[in-house]
């Protein structure tokens, strides 16, 4: 018996460094998309269109595989430290530029960095927007503000999480606007919406899609938004930017990275694969009813977007700190 | 009501159409098969299956989700009766009894009585669902924090209920299992917890490799080496159906199965696993026989598994009424309609009355397909006892570790299911009971976040949890349940010491 | 000494170590008001210790550690290994082969099958369930440096 368990280890060590395999045209074989979030999530919805999509222009399987944990970081870890072959994608969210940050903040190595990633293109960006109970007294952005200064840390607001995409864009205007309100984590985006709409907080960002059909049957109220431009749905609600607070911006963007390292005749096929792939009529469908924004951009002015982003996130984050801290 | 039954007419004509039809019965199937695997809950099944619906209309979308979520709460019964696997993390009180019941020889009537528990948990909670939706939805949202953390807290001390050993034995075994779910990012804060560097840990350790390893791979342990292997059981065609002795025995506690479950699955959050949790310490205390519990209990079976079931459709209330996301299921499914352009919210039903009313009566009907589905297939199943158990563990081993490592694509689960695994059977050998440690497991994080998240809301003032009136209640039926138990325990005390006395006057004369 | 004086023990160390770590992790306790990262742990294993102790102080009367039959450890190590080779070679050898020679490990090394049946039945086991589950129902299972 003992015998067999050490031909099976042994087995086991003389067959991993076989791995490595020859180099082939590319794609030749499936590509793995993989999807940090689970199902149903913001990731994944935009990782299966894309998948379609982009299986249809390069005429080769593409699959989404979810590998989900701790906020995104199992996904994004997985495709960074996987082969840099144009066979293991990531399509990931804001938070890809948060958590590297986060694990600086609490002095623990990393469990990524961004620059294990070569960004390939955006596909959609969606700015969040500020809503409150509907039976609230704040009309308007102004009044929310002004009251939170009246009342510093007596106003709630609920968010998917500590670090969370939700969360730090209501960090961005509470530094912008210089106020203080009260953060109650939840695990998600879901049960942050399921908390506001039981009236168990006072406030929350969220993206506007999942919002709408609550501000439709007049349960919240939205009052502005953190995008550049005002939400096409929601043409009535101002900006932060235009109400004053230019650094109050935030998206909440997916995009498509490969690992470092992938050649670049790759990364150029996959650029101009997406470039086709969003223009598809059934990709586009398949956005629009999600009520998500196409906002595709790659290469240099991806870059540029992707730099100016993490560069606001990383503030925000630097600017929670450890939570304890500041008590 | 007249309305009422005119809609659900219109929906039954949506839901007996052909297409509507057969989507309903490819969801049942799958649904079951899935099911059957052992950690392959219904969320994993509809996930997977998702993608696959993008190409349909929203309704047989719907109707097909549907089918998978509440054919794998059918399924989940199967391999925890045979092989004392937990199909499903709600399945973990049927291993139990439902084992037991399989090694007496009962395993046909195990499944056949959870199928049929399943059944009426099923329609019944539709029934709730459809007259109750809207107002029950309002009231499941008035459920902030604190309302939870009471109800977590009476949850715990409903553990104390279950416990049929030493007292202090099933506390340590509870602290045991909350200690073992404090591991993960620390969700009000953001530090990492007991991780040591591995990511997936950030989420902490997943119920589901915990139980297979605590249940399944801790039966395999201290079975397979025994000199004398399980004995093969041969299961007659006769002793497939309960008898009328055990029907009797299961007819009160599928019905209060289904309406804890119903109640309870309202809520927001992992409600189904703790509804079976509830229903299994209920049945105990209302037994007259509450020795037989862990010894194969017909009632073991019946309750937990209506209420597992019925929790399902108590989940999709808040989903249906206000298109709130109420736990990871109905979040999957809010997704699959979104998918299709139609927006979830609280003006589903009046926007889309084909969707919802058809989508209620293609529950009846499902219900109906999986009871004809799964009662011939509990005598296929039974036969798997038939094979000798030197081939039959490993068999049950590789499904298991497939089950584990299929729900998150993730090699550190099968880590923790072998970690726990021999865990399990250290502590069964020591003489522990094991189900309070994965009820330690769930509620641990959902535990502490919400008494942290009340503190935050309160800014630190313990009183919300008695200004609010629901957590109140909750709270002082909790106090009530311990001045019960304290004051039976004190009387019990009082009988000793007078008895004692009593002894010690006797000698002294 | 009993099981329950080892399993008391046992529990109550389990528990300091959890209570040490938090501190060398530097876990903040926090305040009653605000509690910290650590501070429900702390109250747990406080708690586990506490019962640790109480179990066995009363477990003078269980049986003793020897009387509960330990026999069938050499299997229950064996059964662990093959989990664990399972979990290593997983997503290296993919699902079907690791699933193969593990089951004709049992069958063969410790259930003393003969080879041709334990293959047999081994690689049936694992290639069914591979095409139920991957190629039917789509659970997307590893297949490893062979594409296996």
């Amino acid at each position: 018996m003992r015998q067999g368990v050490v031909t099976l280890f042994t087995l086991l060590a003389l067959v991993t460094p076989l791995a490595a395999m020859a180099q082939e045209a590319y794609p030749s074989r499936p590509i793995t998309l993989v999807a940090p979030f689970p199902p149903g999530g913001v990731a994944d919805l935009t990782a299966r269109p894309v998948a379609a999509a982009m299986e249809k222009v390069l005429r080769n399987p593409v699959g989404v595989v979810n590998k989900t944990g701790a906020a995104g970081a199992v996904g994004m870890q997985y495709v960074a430290a996987s082969k840099p072959d144009g066979y293991t994608l990531l399509l990931a969210l804001s938070s890809i530029s948060i958590i590297p940050e986060a694990d600086k903040v609490f002095d623990r190595p990393p469990a990524f960095t961004v620059d294990q990633f070569a960004p390939i293109a955006l596909i959609s960006a969606d700015p969040t927007i500020l809503v409150v109970p509907a039976d609230k007294p704040w009309k308007t952005a102004k009044d929310f503000i002004e009251d939170a200064r009246k009342r510093p840390g007596q106003i709630s607001y609920s968010s998917s999480g500590i670090y969370g995409t939700l969360h730090m864009a209501m960090e961005l205007l509470s530094h912008a606007a210089g106020i203080r309100l009260r953060h109650i984590p939840t695990p998600g985006a879901g049960p942050a919406l399921t908390a506001i709409l039981g009236g168990h907080v006072d406030a929350l960002a969220s993206g506007p899609a999942v919002v709408l059909p609550h501000l439709k049957s007049g349960k919240l109220r939205a009052l502005a938004g953190w995008g550049d431009k005002r939400v096409a749905a929601l043409p009535d609600v101002p900006t932060f930017k235009e109400l004053g607070y230019p650094d109050a911006e935030f998206y909440i963007w997916a995009g498509v990275f490969a690992p470092k390292g992938t050649p670049e005749p790759v990364l150029a096929k996959l650029r101009e694969t997406l470039r086709v792939a969003v223009g598809e009529p059934e990709f586009k469908g398949a956005m629009d009813k999600l009520e998500t924004p196409i906002v595709f951009k790659q290469g240099e002015e991806f870059q540029k977007f992707f730099d100016a982003d993490a560069r606001r996130l990383a503030a925000g984050v630097r600017k929670v700190g450890r939570v304890e801290d500041k008590k | 009501m007249l309305e009422t039954l005119g809609n659900l007419g219109a929906g039954f004509s949506v839901a007996l159409s052909p297409p509507i039809l057969f989507y309903a019965f490819v969801g049942c199937v799958i649904g079951t098969l899935v099911g059957v695997l052992p950690g392959v809950g219904p969320l994993a099944g509809i996930s997977l299956l998702l993608p696959a619906t993008f190409g349909l209309d929203a309704t047989r979308a719907i109707v097909m989700l549907a089918g998978i979520y509440y054919g794998a709460m059918y399924g989940g019964s199967t391999t925890s009766i045979l092989m004392r696997i937990p199909g499903e993390a709600a399945s973990v009180m049927t291993c139990i009894d439902g084992y037991a019941m399989a090694r007496k020889g009962r395993a046909g009537a195990a499944l056949a009585i959870a199928a049929v528990g399943s059944y009426v948990a099923g329609t019944g909670s539709i029934v709730g669902l459809m007259a109750l939706a809207p107002p029950l939805a309002t009231f499941a949202l008035r459920f902030g924090p604190p309302e939870y953390t009471a109800l977590y807290v009476l949850g715990l001390l409903v553990l104390a209920y279950m416990s049929s050993g030493s007292m202090v034995k099933s506390l340590a075994m509870a602290a045991l299992g909350l200690l073992l779910g404090m591991v993960g990012i620390d969700q009000m804060t953001g530090y990492f917890r007991y991780a040591y560097g591995v990511v997936e840990l950030g989420d902490g350790l997943g119920v589901v490799p915990v139980a297979v390893g605590l249940f399944g791979v801790a039966e395999i342990l201290a079975s397979a080496g025994q000199p004398a292997p399980p004995e093969v059981i041969k299961p007659r065609m006769r002793e497939l159906l309960p008898t009328r002795q055990e029907w009797r025995e299961s007819g009160w506690p599928i019905a209060r199965g289904t309406v804890l479950g119903f109640l309870i699955g309202i809520l927001p959050g992992s409600a189904h696993i703790i509804a079976s949790f509830v229903s299994y310490a209920v049945e105990k205390r209302w037994s007259r026989h509450p020795e037989q519990f862990g010894h194969g209990a017909v009632a073991g079976v019946a309750g937990p598994e209506s209420a597992n079931n019925s929790a399902t459709s108590g989940a999709m209330v808040p989903m249906l009424a206000l298109g709130v996301p109420s736990g990871p299921i109905p979040a999957v499914m809010l997704a699959a309609i979104m998918v299709h352009g139609v927006a979830p919210g609280p003006l589903l039903i009046q926007q889309q009355p084909q969707l919802f009313w058809g989508f209620i009566a293609s529950m009846y009907v499902g219900n109906v397909m999986l009871l004809i589905l799964n009662l011939p297939l509990v005598g296929l199943f039974v036969n798997i006892l038939r094979v000798p158990y030197p081939y039959l563990y490993p068999a049950i081993l590789i499904f298991a570790t497939l089950g584990v490592y299929a729900v998150n694509n993730s090699v550190v689960d099968v880590w923790i299911m072998l970690v726990t695994g021999l865990l399990g059977w250290l502590l069964r050998k020591l003489d522990f009971e094991t189900a309070p440690v994965v009820l330690g497991v769930v509620l641990a994080p959902l535990l502490e976040l919400s008494l942290r998240q009340s503190l935050a809301m309160s800014d630190g003032h313990y009183g919300i949890f008695v200004q609010r009136p629901i957590a109140a209640t909750l709270l002082a039926a909790g106090a009530a349940l311990v001045l019960l138990n304290l004051y039976s325990f004190v009387r019990r005390g009082l009988d000793w010491r007078a008895k004692l006395a009593l002894a010690e006057k006797g000698e002294a004369q | 000494m009993t099981t329950d004086r080892v399993a008391g023990i046992g529990l109550a160390l389990f528990a300091l170590i959890i209570l040490e770590e938090s501190w060398r992790l530097r876990l903040p306790l926090g305040t009653m008001a605000m509690p910290g990262p650590a501070y429900v742990p702390a109250l747990l294993a406080g708690a586990l210790v506490v019962s640790g102790v109480l179990i066995a102080a009363q477990g003078a009367r269980a049986p003793r550690l020897g009387a509960v039959g330990w026999g069938e450890w050499r299997h229950a190590v064996a059964i662990l290994a093959v989990c664990a080779f399972i979990a290593l070679g997983l997503e290296r050898l993919g699902y079907r082969l690791t699933m193969s020679l593990a089951c004709a490990f049992l069958l063969v090394g410790i259930e003393r099958k003969s080879l041709v049946t334990a293959l047999v039945v081994a690689a049936s086991i694992a290639v069914g369930t591979h095409y139920l589950f991957d190629t039917l129902l789509r659970v997307q299972l590893p297949r490893g440096a062979f594409g296996l």
